[in-house]
């Protein structure tokens, strides 16, 4: 047993890929693109923690989007390592805590030219640019499964879900997109493989 | 003769030819055809039978209001039983087949209803099939029902799909006649996000009949360009072909989109309904105004039409009514259509005119009869003449078609569907929306206007105004505003002394004596004559019906219409099809599927997956050889208690709870003390309601001095994580606590059995022996020199020896494959929740079976938990009610047969020794029981009263069901290991 070696399976691993739906000559008008399971923290704020962006995005490689009152998540394309999680934690003190739900929820990208009207199919909330500008998140309802709904540019968005719920959500959006045809991308080579993962 | 299609003229594209089919016989039209205007093309005038009498029945108008062409398209899966002909958007290949006839249309067997309509008045069925009571459900009803009807559903899944979908939007127009795109183009122009939607599939409303020229333009050039302005705009969406249904609360509109009209083949990429929710900040109700039938013996013979339908029919679709027309008219529609007709070289037999002379200008060549009215119209599948009545005196007049119009009443049902009633104005002879509703204007034709370039006017006004309050600056009006004069109405609510049988409500079959005999019986009241006539009822809801009743209640009852009131409007404004409220939500996509981060290790392992909510858990794993669950099951079991077993437990609820006041929240929260627990260790804990009965349990750990980690069942996790959030941001905000749910980081399995120790050392980094890590530890470990960082927690729900072990979710398949690897030498098995559901009764554990929200923790014998020291808890104060501490009340004890080949069932009751099988005598009743491998007989949990005193007792197991008596003995609800020797290995 001492020479068994764990193998990290994204959640994203058994879906379907490849093109589905309509095609234009341009080819299919939606991209979902699987993201690397490399890090996501959910920091919990304290009731009076104030404003916490300036510490939450102190490192460039971090992207922080509103998991609702006073909760944040971050994520990042580079695995973060413990200790940079201990500094964090430090550095927000009893203004927040953080937990790791990295293998917790899953990220998937969603972009093309009529990537908001796709969305619409399942979230209430206004896609307009004027309203859902570029780095506005917000957490939403797709159809029936809860979702953080980021805006990463103009026509592309990015969803974060709960592990259980990836492979239905990935289904779902497979259909919503068919009638502007779409292209389903697996995730790079997973970054978080073998990496430790905070307990 | 027939309606027949004009050699030039209409909206048509006559290059494009379109062939389809009508009760088995090929016809064709052409593009911008309706199934209505392509049957009239091709002189089909009768399309239907009508619902109680089976009367022949024609086309009667040219929109979303008509009452009788209802037909059937499609085939198979793809069938839409009472689809309206007049809204159908004729494409090649369409099937359409009438309704409610039988053998054929021409030759119904139903129509000798029509023989006995003297007798089969309002309220006839209830009055006559009293008698007996027993035959209405059993012979009566199922005879009236076959009777009478629409059309026919299909059994047949529909092949096709559809969609939901949100919009927002600054301002939404309802309605694209000129009231709607004059209201589009002012808001548009202003740069405001305009969604306007109109229930045809050609955006123009009523300019789609005119023929006048508008602003020096002809209507048509007039209409095209505005829509292509628009339509270049990009803040404006077009929706043609979309119904706008319903107004709900927060300016939310519900509205169908008809995506693929009714082809064989649709694109099976798109869906052929959409439903959309539009959030609109301001609305804009331009929906036009409904043409009135009037009232007269015979109006429904297929021939007589809605002056505003023949006009639509001649200038849109270039479709003559027939070679000889006679006008019915109170108003100034009436004239419009005659001069239409003989502009299109068609014969005017005369106009009818109940009002005076002088009223409307006329200069046409057809004969105009002043207070005279149509006493009967004559004809059975196709008009052939009427009888009008003028000075006393009748006359009969040769006509093939009939253009008629009693009004004309505007279309506010959207306005009234939160709430506000509809207001009468004398003036107008229309109900009126009332004013000043918040978000929403009413423009044009909708508030009673007549004339086209008022509606235009209007609609820019109604858009200035929705653009000041959202504060857009550059307003500017689309179209002047214009006073409008002139309007005269005058009210015919029905005609006297018809011969026939005069219509008010088309769908339905009600005529006018019917509502009369409604008053004579008492049911005068608007709302008791709906329902004793059905007038208003069905598919079209009364449209062309409502206000023509109600004229009729008020000559009846002496009063004003405004008196007698409208009855409730609700959406849906006109019938949505269940598919487009389903959407995509059905057959598999019902409810999304939740799947453990171990789904795919169970799959490999052969497991057989049960639904729980929306988890798919691995209920048992069959071996090849093993014939049933049970086989399986046992197997399970008894290698999970001799050697040991691993189950994916991972769908138990997760929160992460931190914060310095972490331990005095949880002490509050549960009803046994959690203040002192130490770091590293497990505690199992009960959760009350206020009410003081259990809500969840479950084990909390405390990871570091402020990190504490609970578990909750699987079932209750979001209810326990709600329940939390409102503990602490409502009931203690003064804590320093913080929540965060974790349940889909974790793949958390459990390792039971005597050899689970021995097994899980060979993976986990820390000593693991009794000493170094007892029972209820719960501690931060690595697996295989630190490859991965996990959660260890010593607990146990099997009664084994046993650990739970949760590790990042990614890591969750090839961590239990290595556990699976490592425990082959000790004869490890996976187990599902069947055999843990076993084990958990063998032990006596509780689960939701028992806490079913009628239970204390008294109750369940863990009355030692609840503590009596702490100053106060969630349930603290309730538990002490005299009702929850009394000796009757039902306590957990164990239950088995006396004769230990015998077999029970979960949900019988208790019956002491001898007694009668009747309810008194209940003692309380099994809520679980299972076949136990390890004893070899079936055991129990049961909730009995005064069941702790009782241990020892023999009782009866009664299941009424299917009268099923087992002898049973009350026991200790511990089975196996009651001195916890295997926990503490």
């Amino acid at each position: 047993m001492p020479d068994h070696t764990f193998v990290h399976k994204p959640a994203l691993a058994g879906v379907r890929y490849g093109s589905f739906g309509n095609k234009t000559a341009e080819g299919s008008g939606i991209r979902l693109q699987a993201c690397s399971e490399s890090c996501l923290l959910h920091v919990v704020g304290a009731p009076d923690c104030g404003d916490l962006g300036s510490i939450l995005t102190t490192n460039p490689a971090y992207s922080v989007r509103i998991a609702g009152p006073i909760q944040w998540f971050i994520v990042s394309e580079e695995p973060i390592t413990e200790d940079a999680i201990r500094t964090l934690e430090i550095r927000l003190g009893e203004r927040a805590a953080i937990s790791d739900q990295t293998h917790g929820r899953i990220r998937i990208g969603l972009s093309g030219s009529f990537a908001s009207h796709v969305l619409a199919k399942g979230t209430a909330i206004d896609l307009n640019a004027s309203q859902f500008p570029v780095g506005r998140s917000a957490m939403t309802l797709i159809g029936h499964i809860t979702v953080n709904l980021a805006r990463i540019g103009h026509d592309a968005f990015e969803l974060i879900v709960l592990r259980g719920f990836a492979e239905s959500l990935w289904d779902d959006l497979i259909h919503m997109s068919l009638e502007y045809g779409v292209d389903c991308i697996p995730a790079q080579q997973d970054k978080k493989q073998n990496q430790p993962s905070m307990a | 003769m027939t309606s027949y299609r004009l050699s030039k003229g209409g909206l048509i594209d006559r290059t494009r030819s379109l062939s389809f089919k009508f009760d088995d016989k090929q016809l064709t039209g052409f593009s911008g055809d309706t199934l209505a205007s392509a049957l009239l093309a091709n002189g089909c005038q009768l399309v239907g039978r009508s619902f109680k009498y089976h009367r022949p029945r024609g086309i009667l108008t040219a929109g979303s209001a008509e009452p009788n062409a209802l037909v059937t398209v499609g085939a198979d899966g793809r069938t839409e039983a009472n689809t309206r002909a007049t809204m159908i958007e004729l494409c090649d290949g369409l099937i359409a087949k009438s309704q409610n006839r039988w053998p054929s249309l021409e030759f119904d067997i139903g129509s000798i209803n029509s023989l006995l309509s003297p007798f089969l008045g309002a309220g006839f069925y209830y009055k006559t099939f009293m008698w007996p009571a027993a035959f209405w459900e059993q012979v009566y009803e199922p005879l009236i029902r076959k009777a009478a009807g629409l059309g026919r559903a299909s059994y047949e899944a529909d092949p096709d799909y559809h969609e939901k979908c949100w919009a927002h939007c600054d301002i939404l127009v309802v309605g694209a006649g000129p009231a709607g795109l004059a209201a589009s183009l002012t808001a548009g122009r202003a740069g405001a996000r305009v969604i306007l939607a109109d229930e045809g599939f050609e955006l123009g409303g009523a300019l789609l009949r005119e023929t006048e020229s508008i602003a020096g333009n002809p209507t048509n050039e007039f209409r095209k360009n505005i829509i292509a302005e628009l339509a270049d705009l990009p803040n404006v969406t077009l929706l043609p072909r979309t119904t706008v249904f319903g107004w709900y609360d927060d300016n939310v509109f519900g509205a169908v989109e008809r995506v693929q009209p009714h082809i064989s083949q649709p694109d099976p990429y798109r869906p052929v309904e959409k439903l959309w929710r539009i959030i609109a900040r301001e609305t804009i109700l331009a929906t036009g105004a409904e043409e009135r039938p009037l009232v007269f013996g015979g109006n429904d013979i297929p021939g007589v039409m809605l002056a505003s339908a023949t006009r639509s029919y001649l200038n849109r679709h270039a479709i003559a009514p027939g070679q000889r027309t006679v006008i019915f008219t109170t108003n100034r529609s009436g004239y419009k259509a005659a001069a239409d007709l003989e502009a299109a070289g068609l014969e005017v037999a005369a106009i009818i005119d109940p009002r005076a002379a002088g009223q409307d200008t006329w200069t046409g060549k057809a004969r105009v009869i002043h207070q005279a009215v149509v006493r009967d119209a004559h004809g059975g599948k196709n008009l052939t003449g009427v009888t009008i009545e003028a000075n006393g005196q009748a006359e009969h007049i040769t006509a093939d078609a009939l253009a008629m119009s009693g009004g004309w009443s505007p279309v506010i049902h959207l306005a009234c569907h939160r709430g506000a009633k509809p207001v009468w104005s004398e003036e107008k002879a229309a109900f009126l929306a009332p004013q000043n509703l918040q978000g929403l204007r009413i423009a044009g034709a909708a508030t009673g206007m007549e004339l086209t370039e008022a509606c235009l006017g209007d609609g820019s006004i109604q858009a200035c105004k929705s653009l000041k309050i959202l504060g857009f600056k550059k307003i500017d009006p689309a179209f002047t505003p214009i006073e409008e004069t002139g309007y005269r109405v005058h009210t015919l609510w029905q005609v006297r002394n018809s011969k026939q049988k005069a219509f008010v409500d088309f769908q339905n079959d009600v005529d006018a004596k019917d509502i009369e005999l409604a008053v004579r019986e008492g049911y005068g009241h608007v709302e008791l004559t709906k329902r004793y006539t059905t007038n208003g009822m069905a598919t079209d809801q009364g449209k062309l019906s409502n206000i023509n009743a109600i004229g009729i209640l008020a000559q009846t009852r002496g009063v004003s219409p405004a008196e007698v009131q409208t009855t409730t409007f609700r959406p849906f404004y006109t019938p949505v099809s269940f598919g487009a409220l389903t959407g995509h939500a059905k057959g598999r996509n019902f409810q999304p599927v939740r799947k453990s981060p171990l789904h795919d290790w169970a799959k490999k392992n052969g497991a057989t997956f049960v639904e729980t909510g929306l988890w798919y858990r691995s209920a048992w794993f069959p071996r090849k050889g093993e014939t049933g669950w049970r086989e399986s099951v046992d197997r399970e079991v008894r290698t999970v208690r001799t050697h040991a077993g691993i189950c994916d437990v991972s769908t138990l609820g997760k929160i992460e709870i931190f914060g310095k006041d972490a331990a005095e929240f949880l002490n509050r929260v549960y009803c046994n003390a959690f203040l002192k627990l130490p770091v590293g260790r497990a505690r199992y804990g009960v959760m009350l309601r206020e009410d003081g009965m259990i809500y969840d349990d479950g084990t909390t750990s405390r990871l570091s001095d402020n990190h504490y980690f609970m578990t909750t069942t699987t079932a209750l996790a979001a209810g326990v994580m709600t329940h939390l959030e409102f503990c602490v941001q409502a009931l203690w905000p003064d804590l320093d606590v913080r929540l965060a749910s974790s349940t889909d980081q974790w793949a958390q399995m459990a390792i039971a059995g005597p050899r689970s120790r021995d097994i899980l050392q060979t993976l986990v980094d820390l000593d693991l022996s009794d000493a170094a890590f007892p029972f209820m530890s719960a501690k931060p470990v690595t697996l295989l020199g630190g490859q991965i960082s996990a959660r260890l927690f010593r607990i146990s729900f099997s009664g084994e020896l046993a650990y739970e072990l949760a590790v990042p979710a990614g890591f969750g398949e090839s961590v239990a494959d290595a556990m699976m690897d490592a425990g082959k030498a000790y004869g490890i098995c996976p187990y599902g929740t069947e055999a843990l559901g076993v084990m958990r009764i063998e032990k006596g554990h509780v689960t939701h079976a028992e806490i079913n929200g009628t239970v204390t923790p008294y109750d369940l014998g863990l009355g030692k938990m609840v503590s009596a020291t702490k100053p106060d808890f969630i349930g603290k104060a309730m538990l002490s009610r005299e009702g929850l501490n009394t000796a009757d009340r039902g306590q957990l004890v164990g239950i088995k047969p006396l004769d230990k080949t015998k077999s029970f069932r979960t949900g019988s009751h208790i019956l002491s020794k001898g007694a009668a099988a009747t309810l008194e005598n209940d003692q309380g009743y099994i809520t679980s029981s299972v076949f136990s491998p390890t004893l070899g007989h079936m055991i129990g949990l049961a909730l009995v009263k005064n069941g702790s005193e009782r241990i020892g007792e023999n009782v009866t197991i009664w299941n009424a069901l299917i009268h099923e008596y087992t002898e049973a003995v009350l026991c200790q609800p511990v089975f196996v290991d009651p001195e916890n020797r295997k926990l503490h290995a």
